[in-house]
């Protein structure tokens, strides 16, 4: 046997009877990893089982083999491309999803996603569950729409009532409870109104040029190869999204890709907060065996000997705290879909997936283990000339001394932070340089949010003390539990931080959303419109700008302006290339709306060359500040476009920059409209008005044109308010995770203190103290310790969201006083809880047990 | 060519100093000794408080570094070794004895006992010879228990056979009887000197009690860091 073995056998014996002797402190350690590997492993989980799900369902999410999404009408080409796979067998079906006005008599319209089928084809998988139930091509007909739930509601309306649509009245022959593929439609703003093809056409909503989702759905026979099929539609369709069975559908795997990677990193918080509870609870630990590691290093242990001992038992713990994490994680895959049930119906099965559980005990492991390595690395510093004879003094380290232990310390940091950042780049699906990226912000945020919390603690805790010595006249049973935080060994810092941390995130999330929304409905600035009209023909146009003036509550506005739908094929003759550009300047790839105008628009400022004159050729064009800088555009440039089966040859005149208030500011390019003559433009228009006269425009416009879309922004600002409203809650429900996970970490603490306490509450009560005294002492200290770390995480949240707010979302802060008091309350009282379940049978010990026990 | 048995020095100090420096001033307490210690002998050091001999038995377990001069164990400089060298020296050569027991109490006394062995990496029969020296004490019917369990007397009679069980040349025991009645101390003395004599070790012993060193092959008395006699007992 060698000496390794043989220790491991030793190590293993003394960390098993020292872990018996501390099984409560230990148990909260346990659960402070459960909580985060839980948080983690849920999310993960709960992602895979919908990726799965994806996978598996993907022809019923998509109701097709193959999907191709576009935002044009199908080309010549595209058609004839579309029947040559006909004749292969392959069948299609032809859905457009757009956004319009449903009305009723009496009521104000309302915006609806419409989505015109043929029900004879579609869905070609899947079923479009009806109440009362029928077939989708029974119930649907020329002249009658299925709608949603929550159309009836709103417009107070019964299956078999009427409804209007585009001014023509259709019968409402269901209600849809469920469509296979609405996860992967589009324009889904509203409440459903699905009707069929000659409805549509009926309804005379559709005009060219209108900014419409087409899919196509397609049916491919076993026999043929699905790549190739794949492949022609994509030559067809360069523009077009498509998607097929074979994989998880595109857009939603890159939504759930993203947003497992948000709350995997949200999770991974409340990991590092029990982490910091395993590492806080080791220190405690290896305080109380200062003697027995002493006392084995004059036996001659070395300092990597006794370590294995704690190793050991950090790794046992680590493990246990994963394994049972797993189930936590369990719960919250249950919970996931609840809070997600909204806008996902379908609901992935729960299933132990050892994928994730695999990566929650590994993580849980190794971050573990991260943070139990700086106190580890203080057992060398224990001497054991300690245990020998106390009064022999110690002597001052020497210079050499403390810069080997300080090196120790920093290395232990340093890989501490690198580790860390390794964990969480893995965890996002991100190419490895993005990951790095991201890795690299995760870690920066971390430590400076621990070290902001560690600063602001040490900072609170000497105040505290400060104060506590000045105040003579408070009752005494104030000052003892004050008393009670900042003695040692009662590692108040590392408490307040890792609930800090908790109260920092959720504060910080909560905040950002309420700021988003508060910001989103604010009025300022003024002028700016509150309501759009979508989808106007040209020769609406002037009618609607008569009607809108002729309005009561108008304050600014009405503006209209006409688009054409463009598409660049080159700048100086070199070709746009998608792989050349990036984010969200890759747009200018696709066929995009342009403006078509007259003259300057009044409330634009040339910033480079000159507006063209009315008597110049028609082929000038100016670029937006913005386009021109993405594209590196001046003045002089040729581009050349693609507008539907036209070629258009234009130079730029000049570069301007618009007031983003106007539609027009919206616009990359301005054509002179002489040039767009013959093609089909779009109007869109916007308008300032009293919100209370909304309502009356939107009957008189709807009875004049009802084909145009009236969006009020009051209506899409609830609609996006839910959506963040459910985004924050899922993340609020992570991020709690944190919170439990510091709760713990403080009763642990509380639970290791035990002995210390049980003296005090035993000395204090021979000492003639009463029950109700002694209790008043600890709730002090734990209210206290709550409602210190509830400020911390309170000052720290509003710097946070102040930053997030104002540097990323550019969005105003609004400072609000009552959230940061319930948050401080909040977490006092928290902590009080915690507090009293970890000591609370302290209380009615008896003096003489424990007296005589000693 | 090597010096018998009895005359080679297992332990040799020279020159040794000790101060420590404080942030106003420096305390020399240990101010240049000399001696040496034959293999087998039995070396009571004693001195009033202060005296600095609670220091020089840590300097000789290299529990602290000496600020200049030089200890041998066994042939071997011991002065400037790192920690864990330190250690692995300890673990081979040094037996202790404590004033207050220092039995691990998480370990049985079997355990306890067995523990230098396992640290040095023993070969599977220290588990035997624990049991002899728990005989040779008169517990191997408590070999089970926790120190918890165990009497003052008990304990230290535990600490005795753990100090024995590799062996070491050389034992250092500091006030071993310190915190024993008279009678437990008495057994406690008597396994002591009746080990020692067994297994030839070389023994150190810092005491106050005269009458303890009285047992003694040799007294060395320290004062103020002086070595003040050095008597040898025929």
């Amino acid at each position: 046997m060698t000496a390794s073995q043989f220790s491991w056998r030793t190590a293993s014996k003394i960390a098993w009877r020292e872990a018996r002797a501390s099984t409560i402190k230990f148990t909260f350690v346990i659960l402070a990893v459960a909580v985060g590997v839980g948080a983690l492993t849920g999310v993960r989980g709960f992602s895979r089982a919908f990726h799965q799900m994806l996978v598996r369902e993907a022809r019923t999410l998509i109701a097709a083999d193959l999907s191709v999404r576009s935002f044009q009408l199908a080309t010549p080409d595209q058609e004839a491309m579309m029947d040559r796979l006909a004749k292969q067998g392959i069948d299609h079906t032809w859905i457009t999803e757009t956004i319009s006005m449903a009305a009723v008599e009496g009521k104000t319209p309302t915006l609806v996603s419409v989505k015109a089928v043929d029900p004879s084809k579609y869905p070609y998988y899947g079923t479009v569950q009806l109440e009362p139930p029928a077939p989708l091509s029974t119930a649907l007909t020329r002249d009658t729409v299925a709608v949603s739930e929550d159309l009836l509601l709103r417009l107070d309306l019964k299956i078999g009532d009427a409804i209007r649509l585009g001014g023509q009245p259709f019968r409402i022959a269901a209600v849809v409870q469920q469509e296979p593929d609405r996860m992967s439609g589009s324009l889904n703003v509203g409440p459903r109104v699905m009707v069929t093809r000659d409805g549509l056409e009926r309804a005379g909503l559709m005009i060219p040029g209108s900014r419409a989702a087409e899919r196509y759905l397609f049916r491919i026979p076993p026999a043929v190869n699905v790549e190739q099929v794949r492949a022609n539609l994509k030559s067809a369709f360069p523009e077009a999204l498509i998607a097929d069975f074979r994989q998880a559908h595109p857009a939603i795997e890159r939504g759930l890709e993203e947003a497992t990677t948000f709350l995997s990193l949200v999770s991974l918080i409340s990991l590092i907060v029990g982490a910091i509870g395993v590492g806080t609870a080791i220190r405690a630990h290896l305080d109380q065996r200062l003697d027995s590691i002493a006392i084995m290093k004059c036996l001659g242990a070395r300092s990597s000997q006794i370590m294995r001992i704690y190793v050991i038992q950090t790794v046992v713990l680590a493990l246990i705290g994963s394994g049972l994490g797993i189930l936590v994680g369990l719960f919250v895959q249950l919970v996931f879909p609840f809070l997600i049930a909204k806008y996902f119906s379908i609901r992935p099965g729960l299933t132990l997936d050892w994928v994730p559980a695999a990566q929650g005990i590994g993580i849980g492991l190794l971050t573990s283990l991260l943070f139990t390595v700086p106190p580890l690395l203080g057992i060398r510093r224990i001497r054991p000339n300690l245990i020998f004879r106390r009064e022999m003094t110690e002597s001052k380290p020497s210079w050499r001394e403390r810069i080997r232990n300080g090196r120790g310390t920093a290395i232990a940091f340093v890989v501490l932070v690198v580790a860390l950042g390794i964990i969480a780049g893995s965890l996002t699906s991100a190419p490895p340089r993005e990951a790095i990226r991201i890795g690299s912000y995760f870690v920066g945020g971390v430590v400076v949010s621990l070290l902001a919390l560690s600063a602001v603690a040490w900072i609170l805790l000497r105040v505290l003390r400060q104060l506590n010595q000045q105040m003579i006249a408070v009752p005494s049973f104030i000052r003892h539990g004050v008393a009670n935080i900042y003695r040692p060994g009662n590692h108040a810092e590392a408490i307040l931080v890792a609930l800090g941390v908790g109260v920092m995130f959720t504060l910080t999330v909560y905040i950002v959303q309420r700021g988003l929304i508060a910001d989103m409905s604010r009025t300022a600035p003024p002028g700016m419109p509150n309501v759009f009209l979508l989808d106007v023909k040209q020769s609406d146009a002037q009618p609607i700008l008569q009607l809108l003036k002729a309005q009561p509550g108008i304050e600014r506005g009405p503006d209209l302006i006409g688009t054409v739908a463009a598409r660049i094929d080159n700048i100086n003759g070199a070709p746009l290339r998608r792989e050349n550009l990036k984010g969200f300047a890759r747009r200018f790839t696709y066929t995009r709306p342009v403006g078509a105008v007259d003259s300057k628009p009044g409330y634009s400022d040339v910033v480079q060359g000159a507006w063209w004159e009315p008597t110049a050729d028609t082929s000038n064009v100016c670029a937006s500040d913005e386009a021109a800088k993405t594209l590196k555009l001046k003045p002089g440039d040729r581009i050349e476009w693609s507008i539907g089966a036209r070629k258009l040859s234009t130079k730029v005149a000049c570069v301007v920059k618009i007031d983003p208030i106007h539609l027009m500011g919206r616009l990359d390019f301005l054509f002179d409209r002489r040039m767009l003559e013959g093609l089909p433009v779009i109007y869109y228009g916007s308008v300032r008005m009293n919100p209370p006269d909304v309502a009356r425009m939107q009957v008189q416009m709807y009875r004049k044109f009802p084909t145009v879309t009236v969006m009020n922004v009051a209506d899409v600002l609830k609609i996006i308010q839910d959506v963040v409203d459910q985004i924050s809650i899922q993340v609020r429900f992570i991020s709690a995770f944190a919170i439990l996970a510091g709760v713990i970490i403080l009763a642990s603490s509380v639970a290791g203190s035990r002995f210390r306490r049980v003296r005090e509450v035993v000395i204090l009560k021979t000492l003639g103290a009463s029950r109700s005294r002694i209790a008043k002492t600890f709730s002090v200290e734990f209210l206290i310790l709550g409602g210190v770390a509830g400020l911390m995480g309170s000052l720290l949240a509003l710097a946070f969201s102040a930053l997030v707010l104002k540097r990323l979302l550019k969005a105003d802060v609004n400072f609000e006083p009552w959230i940061y008091v319930v948050a401080i309350a909040a977490s006092a009282l928290l902590a009080n809880a915690a507090g009293w379940l970890a000591s609370y049978r302290i209380l009615g010990q008896k003096p003489l047990e424990a007296l005589r026990d000693e | 060519m090597f010096p018998g048995p009895s005359s080679f020095p297992m332990i040799k100090v020279t020159a040794l100093t000790k101060s420590i420096a404080t942030s106003t001033h420096r305390v020399d307490i240990l101010n240049g000794l000399d001696f040496e210690v034959p293999k087998g002998e039995f070396v009571a050091i004693m001195g009033p408080s202060g005296s600095g001999k609670s220091t020089l038995l840590g300097l000789l377990a290299g529990l602290d570094s000496p600020t200049s001069g030089s200890i041998q164990l066994d042939g071997e400089e011991i002065a400037g070794l790192a920690e864990d060298q330190m250690a692995a020296v300890r673990g081979r050569k040094i037996g202790f004895v404590f004033q207050s027991y220092n039995l691990i109490p998480t370990l049985t006394a079997e355990e306890n006992v067995l523990l230098p062995y396992e640290l040095a990496g023993g070969n599977g029969v220290g588990r035997e010879r624990a049991r002899q020296l728990l005989t040779t004490v008169g517990l191997l019917d408590r070999a089970e228990h926790y120190p918890v369990q165990l009497s003052g007397g008990e304990q230290q009679r535990v600490a005795l056979a753990r100090a024995f069980i590799v062996r070491p040349p050389i034992l250092l025991a500091d006030e071993p009887t310190g915190n024993l009645d008279s009678a437990n101390g008495q057994i406690v003395l008597d396994l002591l000197i009746d080990m020692n004599r067994r297994e030839n070790t070389t023994l150190v012993l810092v005491t106050h009690d005269r009458e303890l060193a009285s047992h003694a092959d040799r007294i060395i008395t320290l004062k103020d860091g002086h070595i003040v006699s050095d008597e040898r007992r025929v």
